[in-house]
């Protein structure tokens, strides 16, 4: 047996009401040293309040957190030795760039020379080694995330907390800078937790997610474990784009849809009556000859994206189907109305409870 | 290669800034009339044929140069009392909830509201040797003898301090108003004390309202003519009381006028110097 990882981070059932609403009903969470965990959810399912709660920001009416195995419940932020990333930077206006990343080390009293030295090293890193004299205002979106960040690290902090630090980024930069944090996370060995509501952000980032709905964890994976496996239909529909089929366990091994269409389970499927989700992502069905086909019907969508184009087809029975295939331009393109069947391995589906 | 001037294309490119003169120009034309071409007048009375007399007697005669000084101290008085009581009063307002902020507003708006005559009547009644101040500190057996807080220079600066506070809470809580809560979160975060984050963060950043509050209140401290003569009971002489004697009861415009030049240029220097100060902290904004 394999020793386990350390737990740099551990949230004991906290809970947050603002009134009669549960902004927080209990959550446990585990992040181990040197990882990053993103919090995954929807505006409102509790993911920013329970960063607050890590952060200090916010004490938790029930429940506890143990930053290294202490327990910080009611310590102030300032007691924590938290980074923290905010959504907007939260740069100081009025101090330049160098006075920012200072700020922290002149709070912790560390002296004169060694704040320096750590600063330039810190400006260093986020490759702005000349821009300690500037003021905030005088730099761009992405630089002024790079002094953010370099701020929240550079008094090497046992936590990084980011909150939706990409989010006023134009795209191109945002994936620019998302990998920048993941490879600076990587090699300062930093445990970060990592909010978002950006699941394809989620996936590009993490090492594990942590899907939240309505103040609970939904799922704990990693991103291939939420992408593959989704634990229930929040997930499913949260991450990605599937097709998502009510159906209802049958003899034989088979599930039936409403409209009679029969699908073969995958393993490990429940037994007959039992009602299930069957989810089958847009890329996995090829295009079957007539005998393997599962599912026969016609286009009535097409949208093209690129690399990929994606089809949505209905059957006899009304039930639709998406697909998304690559497409290289060399074959000839299908149509509006043209007939296409698909089919796919059982194991390309995945099956979850129906509740 | 430049395309050609359009016809019309000066008027395109100006159009914004000549419409927005067009609606200034009823409001610019009344102070022009009414307020800058008087205040010419004014100035060339002053220089009777030319000559500089009435500047030499303001500036060298000890009188009105102590006068002029102690102007300057009194509303250097009132406008730190008007800080000091001002800052948490605009803080509190800037933070408050829904119906904090308009009870708090309404506090302040009121006397705002009030006439100046009457509420300086108001104080005289307070602050009186019969006022109800020392009657209630007398009976209390607080003090054995009534405070002199009236016909000096105290009771001037608690009434100017009274009127003017307006003026300082304004501009004060228009700038905290605009400050982002996150910037004193995240010094909190980075292990600043309480303390820390208003010295450090907090307090910078209300700099730009600071000097327009301060600029506002000493500005018009130094104008100031009917409090100063009420409760200051003739013994607190500040110039505005100065220049209106000089009108009313000796009829020397030109000397009165010469003094109201004097007033203006020491406002304008004090407002340089004070911009000058502050610039430093302010490159930010």
């Amino acid at each position: 047996m394999t020793e386990a990882p350390a737990i740099a981070l551990r949230v004991v059932g906290a809970t947050r009401r603002f009134g009669a609403t549960l902004a927080l009903g209990g959550v446990d969470l585990d992040v181990r040293k040197g990882e990053m965990l993103t919090l995954l959810g929807p505006s409102g399912s509790g993911k920013t309040t329970l960063l607050k709660v890590i952060a200090g920001f916010e004490m938790p009416d029930e429940g506890e957190v143990f930053l290294a195995g202490r327990n910080v419940t009611l310590a102030p932020p300032a007691r924590r030795d938290v980074g923290m990333v905010f959504q907007n930077y939260a740069l100081f206006p009025h101090m330049t760039v160098a006075q920012n990343i200072a700020f922290p080390l002149e709070m912790r009293k560390v002296p004169r020379a060694e704040r320096d030295r750590r600063v330039a090293d810190a400006l260093a890193l986020v490759d702005l080694p000349a821009h300690g004299g500037r003021l905030p205002r005088e730099l761009s979106g992405g630089q002024q995330q790079r002094v953010a960040l370099a701020r929240a690290v550079v008094f090497g902090p046992s936590l990084l907390l980011l909150d939706e630090p990409f989010g006023a980024l134009d795209r191109k930069l945002r994936e620019q800078m998302q990998l920048e944090v993941r490879r600076l996370q990587r090699r300062l060995e930093l445990t970060a937790v990592f909010v978002t509501h950006d699941q394809e952000e989620a996936l590009i980032l993490s090492d594990r997610i942590a899907v939240m709905e309505a103040g609970r964890l939904s799922q704990l994976g990693s991103p291939q474990e939420i992408y593959r496996r989704p634990a229930n239909r929040f997930v499913a529909d949260f991450i990605g784009e599937s097709n998502l089929f009510r159906a209802r366990v049958v003899a034989g091994g088979y599930a039936e849809l409403e409209s009679g269409l029969r699908i073969p389970l995958p393993d490990g499927a429940p037994g007959p009556g039992s009602d299930i989700g069957l989810l089958l992502r847009p890329e996995r069905p090829k295009r079957a000859a007539d005998g393997n086909a599962l599912f026969d019907g016609r286009i009535v969508e097409i949208v093209y994206l690129g690399e990929t184009v994606k089809y949505r087809i209905e059957d006899a029975g009304g039930v639709q189907l998406i697909v998304r295939w690559p497409y290289a331009g060399r074959e000839p393109p299908l149509a509006h109305g043209d007939a296409l069947r698909v089919g796919w391995d059982r194991d390309d589906l995945h099956w979850i409870p129906w509740t | 290669m430049k395309p050609a001037a359009s016809p019309g294309g000066w008027w395109r490119r100006h159009r914004d800034n000549a419409t927005s003169l067009l609606a200034a120009t009823p409001a610019m034309l009344f102070l022009a009339v009414l307020y800058f071409l008087p205040m010419v007048l004014l100035f060339a009375q002053s220089l009777p044929n030319g000559s500089l007399v009435h500047y030499e007697k303001a500036l060298t005669d000890g009188l009105y140069v102590r006068v002029l000084l102690d102007t300057l101290l009194v509303a250097a008085y009132v406008t730190a009392a008007c800080l000091l009581l001002g800052y948490p009063v605009a803080y509190f307002l800037a933070r408050a909830q829904r119906t904090w902020l308009a009870v708090g507003m309404i506090f302040v708006l009121l006397p705002f509201w009030t006439s100046v005559l009457v509420r300086t009547y108001g104080w005289m009644v307070i602050l009186g040797r019969n006022g109800i101040l020392n009657r209630a500190l007398l009976q209390g057996g607080i003090i054995d003898t009534p405070l002199p807080l009236m016909n000096n220079t105290a009771g001037v600066v608690i009434g100017m301090a009274h009127v003017l506070l307006p003026y300082m809470i304004f501009p004060l809580y228009a700038v905290m108003k605009r400050i982002d809560g996150g910037l004193m979160q995240a010094a909190e975060g980075m292990g600043a004390s309480g303390w820390q984050v208003f010295r450090r963060i907090y307090f910078p950043l209300t700099l730009p309202g600071v000097l327009a509050g301060v600029t506002l209140v000493y500005v018009l401290s130094i104008g100031f003519f009917i409090t100063p003569a009420l409760l200051g009971g003739g013994k607190v002489p500040m110039i505005g009381v100065l220049i209106e004697q000089q009108v009313h009861t000796f009829l020397n415009w030109g000397f009165a006028a010469a003094l109201s030049a004097v007033l203006l240029a020491a406002t304008l220097a004090v407002y340089a110097l004070m911009r000058v100060v502050l610039r430093g902290n302010m490159r930010w904004t």
